[in-house]
């Protein structure tokens, strides 16, 4: 069984605005950018156990920073592609991804072909990661 | 008159300093150049893109500063025969801008210098030795057959990355100008302190006229760099590492 949360920066998040400022300036229509640390565990753990295991882990979250919302599919949202290094080294019991949540002007969800554009040009380097959708 | 070779300054580069300064000790008209002023770079005759973190590694180290306004004047001069030269996240800024290797699409990178295989930051001097013919790149051409040079790699993601057949075929077609050696010279993908494919240290282009390498020879370039230096010696006078410094001149006096 797989359990997936999502680690989010509740303060503002310079990452992800450059991003955005970014992916503008490479012509995708993108409005708002949200990012978050996509952690992916398989297993029988159930999901109050291993929520409270990432909020004691200070590598994984900081309580005055982060929030931590537990996803409740093992699937990008729509409008959300999560970037995985093919083979990076692992030190944590998880998989551990980068979620980027792409919205355009109306704050609706990008669509799928202006996603397929910002992850060819700037959000996944294919020689090292691969984009899940 | 002396080559004007341009030192590119990122928000987060930190390694501008000693690499202008060398490049002026082996005779270059050598100036830092701002984000802010990536207009200039049009009279420059060559670039260096130095260490350190260009916009923090947002994203992916160097795929912000591959798509900076600097960076359309750099890929305009590589495409016109100017030398372009990357050290440590300057090499990771011309993956990611398909500078280096070059073999696909402008900004569509092929290959990246990631993660270390132990998953760390290592700081460790090496020993680098061309493994291409000297015309294979000019930037290198200058030195002399079997040299070592001493360079320290100091990186958390100096492992090259890519596809296995990619990465065969820059094995074979000579792109990987610098591999790690031990001290008799011998290259083995071993040596390469954080699993660098096929032990590479330095990419550089079809045409040869950029190179990314990812230890930094400029950490190690003067006598005072060295404790084992000779007593007596100046410690001002260049060293080691700036043999390269001084090949990427050489060219530059070439053309």
């Amino acid at each position: 069984m797989e359990r997936v949360f999502a680690v989010e920066l509740k303060i503002p998040d310079n990452e992800a605005f450059t991003a955005m400022r970014a992916l503008q300036r490479l012509g995708v229509a993108v409005a708002r950018v949200q990012r978050a640390d996509i952690l992916l565990f398989t297993g029988d753990e159930g999901e109050e156990r291993l929520a409270a295991s990432i909020e004691r882990d200070e590598r994984l979250f900081n309580p005055n920073k982060h929030r931590l919302e537990h996803v409740p599919s093992a699937h990008p949202r729509e409008g959300e592609v999560w970037i995985e290094a093919i083979d990076a080294p692992r030190s944590l019991p998880m998989r551990r991804l980068v979620g980027w949540r792409l919205y355009d002007n109306a704050g609706k969800p990008l669509g799928n072909d202006d996603l397929d554009a910002a992850c060819a040009r700037l959000l996944c380097n294919p020689a090292i990661e691969r984009a899940i959708r | 008159m002396k080559a004007r070779v341009a030192v590119l300054v990122f928000p987060g580069t930190n390694s501008e300093e000693e690499t202008r300064d060398l490049l002026v000790d082996c005779g270059a008209d050598a100036r830092i150049v701002h984000w802010s002023e990536a207009a200039s770079l049009v009279y420059y005759d060559a670039f260096v893109l130095p260490g350190g973190f260009a916009y923090e590694d947002r994203i992916r180290a160097g795929a912000i500063a591959a798509h900076d306004a600097m960076l359309d004047a750099v890929i305009e001069g590589a495409q016109a025969g100017k030398y372009v030269m990357g050290i440590c996240n300057g090499a990771q800024i011309l993956l990611e801008a398909g500078l280096a290797p070059g073999t696909g699409e402008i900004r569509r990178p092929t290959a990246a210098f990631t993660h270390n295989a132990q998953g760390h930051f290592i700081c460790e001097r090496v020993l680098l030795r061309r493994t291409v013919p000297a015309t294979r790149c000019a930037i290198a051409a200058a030195l002399p057959e079997n040299l070592l040079i001493p360079a320290w790699a100091a990186h958390a993601q100096g492992r090259l990355a890519a596809a296995p057949a990619h990465l065969d075929e820059l094995d074979r077609d000579g792109y990987i100008v610098f591999r790690y050696a031990d001290a008799a010279g011998a290259t083995d993908a071993h040596l390469a302190p954080q699993g660098s494919a096929h032990g590479a240290a330095a990419l550089t282009n079809r045409e040869g006229n950029v190179l990314a390498i990812m230890p930094h020879p400029e950490r190690d370039a003067w006598n005072f760099n060295h404790l084992d230096r000779r007593e007596g010696s100046d410690p001002l006078a260049p060293s080691g590492g700036s043999v390269l410094f001084k090949s990427f001149v050489t060219a530059l006096e070439r053309l």
